[in-house]
């Protein structure tokens, strides 16, 4: 049986296209000082350092935790690096949750970055290689053609996409943090933007933002002295496949769909839709929040987008489960911390700590991530309540 | 028998990146671009050059800069016998760490000497500056012994 683990520390940078006043270095320690500050804590509280970030080849600095050492006060004590793509923010949570149910140690800082204005993500993403032809595609090329076999399979009304993109742009201009800030979007200004990778449309699209976020998780005896409210980890559940094998639904993959049983199952949720009350969902191409209620098992295979028609997914026309009241990936995405910003947001939901988009009494949440060629996910449920 | 044709094709993987120095390496670079090389005071008031943004024991920021002098003393080094095209020079050299003069850590730079035994531990160097400085490290060019 593992040890009760809980978030007492939760630290964010403003997400923003450049952040050219700072280096990485400086970048990462932003949000774990504002971690620290959020615990009353200090460095010498802390017993290891868990860092992850999406792939060396996007800032190009290769094992980049072993400089941020310094930033993050980790001289002397474990710095463990965990990489699994865009997911690597919720996984990289969980790796630090791990480390405090074994009991390894009591009390960790964990952090994820990107500081996508020094990278070159897009094409790190989409490598020519020797005897094919480079489709230049980067994530949206490759999601497109998902996203078009969704609608097909679904029959859902071409402006789901287009709905999804406005109502997490309304969400993210209730939190101050979020990169993009269109408090007056409108669909028809969703559907006029131009179509970036046919059938996503440029608003339908994430941004690219640099930013770094960081958790301080503790073991329960530390997590009950916290000054703050503690969100209890409730579940936690990973699951990969490979990009590509005869056979695999790209639309519904298996390894979401095998995550969410587990992490539910370790919560003791049988319906997802009816007792969480909110959900931080990795969605940075609109179309994935319909698709993501489906494999998450919130709506039957082929009914997500009604639940996104019906605003039971929005916060602000008072549904039933918001769905990335903080703006989600569509209004941030510092694409290595962007799991990670899932995970804090669900906990600071339940903390009661959520400012402007706080969903009312929120008392379970999920926070999700995926990486990869949508093969990658990591996913936590926490709480109000102790399990 | 003959070899046989291994199917091969001209491949060439690269990327471009930016960066941003922030206020710490930001300002060496800066103060390098004015002919000047600066560190910064640590906890235990050691001078660390190039200076560092967080203190190696403390973990606080830093920000006390120090200017230290253009010359110093070899405190170890690699002699190059035969340079290559990425090296900064195409005469033989050496790779030294180099206590700069108000500095309590070395720095890692190339000296140009005119034969392997004139290096030594100790040896006196003196920075040479490149005729146009643009706020790289490049701007000094080497050391040379004084």
């Amino acid at each position: 049986m593992a040890n009760l683990a809980a978030v007492v520390g939760i630290g964010q940078t403003k997400y923003t296209t450049k952040r050219t006043d700072v280096s990485i270095a400086g970048l990462v320690r932003e949000a774990a000082v504002n971690a620290l500050k959020d615990a009353d804590l200090g460095w010498d509280d802390i017993d290891a350092v868990i860092i992850g970030k999406a792939p060396d080849m996007f800032e190009g600095v290769i094992m980049p935790e072993i400089y941020l050492t310094d930033a993050l006060g980790c001289n002397g004590k474990p710095m463990l690096r965990v990489h699994t793509a865009g997911s690597v923010g919720g996984s990289t949570a969980l790796v630090a949750a791990s480390h405090v149910q074994s009991g390894t140690f009591k009390r960790v800082l964990t952090v994820a970055f990107e500081k996508q204005s020094e990278s070159n993500a897009m094409w790190a993403l989409s490598n020519p290689q020797p005897f094919s032809t480079h489709l230049n595609a980067g994530a949206g090329g490759y999601f497109a053609p998902i996203i078009r076999e969704y609608m097909r399979r679904s029959n859902a009304p071409y402006d789901v996409g287009i709905k999804v993109a406005v109502k997490d742009r309304l969400h993210g201009a209730r939190n101050p943090l979020a990169h993009l800030q269109k408090p007056d979007i409108t669909m028809k200004e969703v559907e006029e933007s131009f179509m970036l990778w046919d059938p996503i449309r440029f608003l339908e699209s994430c941004p690219s933002s640099d930013g770094a976020c960081a958790m301080i998780i503790a073991n329960e005896e530390l997590a009950e002295q916290a000054p703050k409210s503690p969100a209890w980890i409730r579940g936690g559940a990973m699951r990969s496949e490979p990009t590509m094998f005869a056979g695999r639904d790209e639309v519904n993959p298996q390894a979401g769909r095998d995550c969410a049983a587990d992490v539910f199952q370790q919560a003791g949720i049988t319906d997802p839709r009816k007792e969480l009350d909110v959900a931080e969902v990795y969605v940075p191409f609109s179309w994935y929040e319909p698709m993501w209620l489906e494999n998450l098992g919130f709506a039957p295979v082929g009914e997500g987008w009604k639940l996104t028609m019906d605003g039971a997914t929005s916060l602000i026309d008072g549904g039933d489960i918001p769905w990335n009241p903080s703006g989600g990936v569509l209004s941030s995405n510092p694409i290595g911390a962007s799991g990670m910003i899932r995970f804090a947001e669900a906990a600071r939901q339940v903390r009661g700590d959520a400012g402007d988009h706080q969903v009312a009494g929120a008392k379970l949440a999920l926070g999700h991530a995926y990486g990869g060629g949508a093969q990658f996910f990591s996913m936590w449920v926490v709480g109000s309540e102790k399990p | 028998m003959s070899q046989p044709e291994i199917l091969n094709q001209a491949f060439e993987l690269g990327f471009t990146y930016t960066r941003s120095t922030g206020p710490v390496v930001g300002r060496f670079l800066t103060e390098l671009k004015n002919r000047r090389i600066v560190g910064i005071k640590a906890s235990d008031s050691r001078v660390v050059v190039p200076p560092m943004e967080y203190d190696p024991d403390t973990a606080e920021e830093l920000s006390e800069f120090v200017e230290v002098g253009e010359q110093g003393e070899i405190v170890s080094f690699a002699w190059v016998k035969e340079p290559r095209e990425a090296h900064p020079m195409d005469v033989p050299f050496a790779w030294a760490m180099i206590k700069l003069d108000g500095a309590d850590v070395p720095m890692i730079h190339c000296v140009a000497a005119a034969s392997e035994g004139d290096v030594k531990t100790g040896a006196r160097v003196r920075a040479v500056w490149a005729d146009e400085t643009i706020g790289f490290i490049t701007d000094i060019r080497c050391f040379e012994l004084v």
